[in-house]
């Protein structure tokens, strides 16, 4: 039914399914024009912020880990880094790699999980995962086989799958073992063709022809493409160190939600994640990354939200390329952390969460007790982005009827992967038109 | 000690977070049990997609989970799925557990389920032992009625356990 010819339209649908937690968005479209946008986010207001506030600094990465079930790692590597910064201590190259090493395998199990069983099934009608799996279960058994090899890096240097426990400020409790990281090396290898295949597989998606006006906002590093650190830097010039960027982020509470809004002080909102990450550091690429995304016709910036997935699908490529090459050249830490004695300051923390960026800000006492924390998750940061394509996308499917609209909208939620367990608690979708 | 048939593979996977009061039920549960068995502790999950890949050729996955479903504090329910019919999970008895215990995430346990069975690698036997609970707030700690319910939830998973 198309709702063209009615100059008040409402729009009822209920639930975003496949986005991670839950959450609520809302449409309004007044004589054939959007008015009003609202992703709806009942966040943990500064719930673990709080919790953190009179503990001791070395627990930070395993409490804030708690905060999401997808992406501990991130939480864990970012607390750390901020820590560290307070306490002024480097660690080893060997700690460094390790730590990177574990980050790939959270990308690539969240990746896997995102554009296989989340994010495809749109791209294909199906209506979920199980379905697609009905349909393919060859594909859907690759995409399980690329988040298992994802869970075993993260078994193997984290001690277990789900909430790697043996991360610490200063390193890790225990090094694993030569040959159960040599281990990995197999399995990596049968990942790294698996993403490729899952390049060619969701760039001959048909993508709808859609261009965002993004401000994209990544880490760089010169070295390499960045994962664990690195300078924030955006498509509109900004390059600064983590602590002025923490400076710059303000963020908001809107009648609406009760998730705190980001923006870039001055310049409004920005986008992180992997179109940002493209956008920024394509040229950092390991050759067979930048390979496989140019053979699936991308370059950067790629400004199509929907061509998300495939981006997503090239990180996966570099993830397990990048931990191939970490596995080959493991050195096992030795001590395998770094004594850290507290002192008294503020310590900033950024890296690159599978979903973006994410940062931490702690202040500690001399006896390493946490006096303030600030924890501002991708989500949050991508929030008013979001809400930007969604009124972008809205406009363009007027056309459609109301459960296409719906689900052409969901679709530009999940573009961006957002998290909203680490930003918030729930998620129903309706959309309304008056 | 209790152990279970010699063996035979057992699983328990709690479900929930500890921060978030009575959620927090299904971890403490299964963590006791694996110290009492021999099974095998694989949460706190938060998220059923974890569940895949860990449960392979496993002859018994025992999910433990807090639950809001309008029975008093503390009851303890056992409802076992059946694995090997075609039924749609979301439609038998225990899609009231559905929305309980998937925490937030994009796909329940009866559709991780589906999906398992979809691609050959769901478990033999699934059990659900769910706790009834009324405090789901932000913070630690149980609130009294699950935590005197937590003996009788523990019994229930080792005797599972032991009965394989």
């Amino acid at each position: 039914m198309s709702h063209g010819s009615t100059p008040d339209r409402t729009i009822g649908a209920t639930g975003i399914s496949r986005v991670e937690g839950e959450g609520s968005l809302r449409i309004q479209v007044h004589d054939n024009q959007v008015t009003d946008v609202a992703l709806e986010i009942f966040e943990p207001p500064r719930y673990f912020e709080a919790l953190l506030v009179g503990r001791h600094f070395s627990e930070a990465p395993d409490i804030t880990a708690r905060i999401c079930g997808i992406c501990p790692v991130a939480y864990q590597m970012t607390a750390c880094a901020a820590m560290e910064d307070v306490c002024g201590v480097n660690v080893s190259d060997q700690i460094s790699a390790l730590r990177r090493l574990l980050y790939c395998g959270e990308w690539i199990q969240s990746h896997a999980l995102h554009v296989y069983l989340l994010h495809a099934p749109d791209f294909l009608g199906c209506a979920d995962a199980v379905e697609l799996a009905e349909r393919d279960r060859r594909t859907v058994e690759r995409g399980l086989d690329l988040k298992r090899t994802g869970n075993l890096i993260m078994a193997t240097v984290g001690g277990r799958a789900v909430h790697p426990v043996n991360v610490r400020v200063g390193g890790f409790y225990r090094a694993p073992d030569r040959e159960a990281v040599a281990a990995l090396a197999e399995p990596l290898r049968r990942a790294r063709d698996a993403a490729l295949a899952t390049v060619s597989w969701v760039s001959g998606f048909d993508f709808p022809d859609v261009t965002g006006e993004y401000r994209f906002v990544a880490l760089h590093d010169p070295d390499r493409y960045a994962i664990d650190r690195g300078r924030p830097r955006s498509s509109d010039g900004l390059d600064v160190a983590p602590a002025e960027f923490a400076d710059l982020v303000r963020e908001e509470h809107v009648a609406r939600s009760t998730a705190l809004h980001a923006r870039l002080n001055g310049v409004g909102h920005y986008l992180t994640g992997p179109l940002a990450r493209f956008a920024l550091n394509a040229a950092a690429l390991p050759p067979l990354a930048a390979e496989a995304a140019s053979g699936a016709g991308l370059t950067a910036p790629c400004r199509n939200p929907f061509q998300s997935i495939v981006v997503r699908a090239v990180e996966l490529v570099f993830a397990c390329d990048e931990a191939l090459r970490l596995v080959e050249g493991y050195e096992p830490p030795e001590p395998p952390a770094f004594e850290v004695r507290a002192r008294a300051g503020v310590g900033t923390g950024v890296t690159e969460a599978p979903r973006g960026l994410l940062f931490h800000q702690y202040e500690i006492d001399d006896d390493g007790i946490i006096r303030r924390a600030r924890i501002v998750p991708p989500t949050s940061q991508n929030q008013l982005t979001i809400e930007d394509d969604l009124r972008r996308v809205a406009q363009g499917g007027l056309s459609l009827d109301d459960h296409a609209l719906q689900w052409r909208c969901e679709q530009a939620v999940r573009n961006h992967d957002p998290c909203i367990s680490c930003a918030a608690h729930f998620l129903d979708l309706s959309v309304v038109r008056t | 000690m209790t152990r279970s048939n010699a063996g035979a593979k057992v699983v328990v996977a709690g479900f929930g977070s500890t921060d978030r009061r009575d959620d927090g039920v299904g971890p403490l549960v299964a963590a006791r049990a694996q110290s009492m068995t021999s099974a095998t502790d694989i949460g706190p999950l938060g998220d059923p997609l974890d569940l895949l890949g860990q449960w392979n050729g496993v002859d018994l996955v025992i999910v433990v989970d807090a639950v809001r479903s309008g029975a008093p504090t503390g009851t303890v329910r056992v409802i076992e799925m059946d694995i090997e019919s075609d039924h749609d999970p979301l439609q038998s008895d225990w899609a009231e557990f559905e929305t309980r215990v998937t925490s937030t995430h994009g796909i329940g346990l009866a559709g991780v389920v589906r999906l398992a069975r979809a691609v050959g690698q769901a478990p033999k036997r699934l059990i659900v032992v769910g706790v009834e609970g009324e405090a789901f707030g932000f913070g630690e700690g149980l609130s009294p009625g699950v935590e005197r319910a937590v003996p009788e939830a523990l019994r229930r998973v080792v005797e599972l356990i032991t009965e394989v």
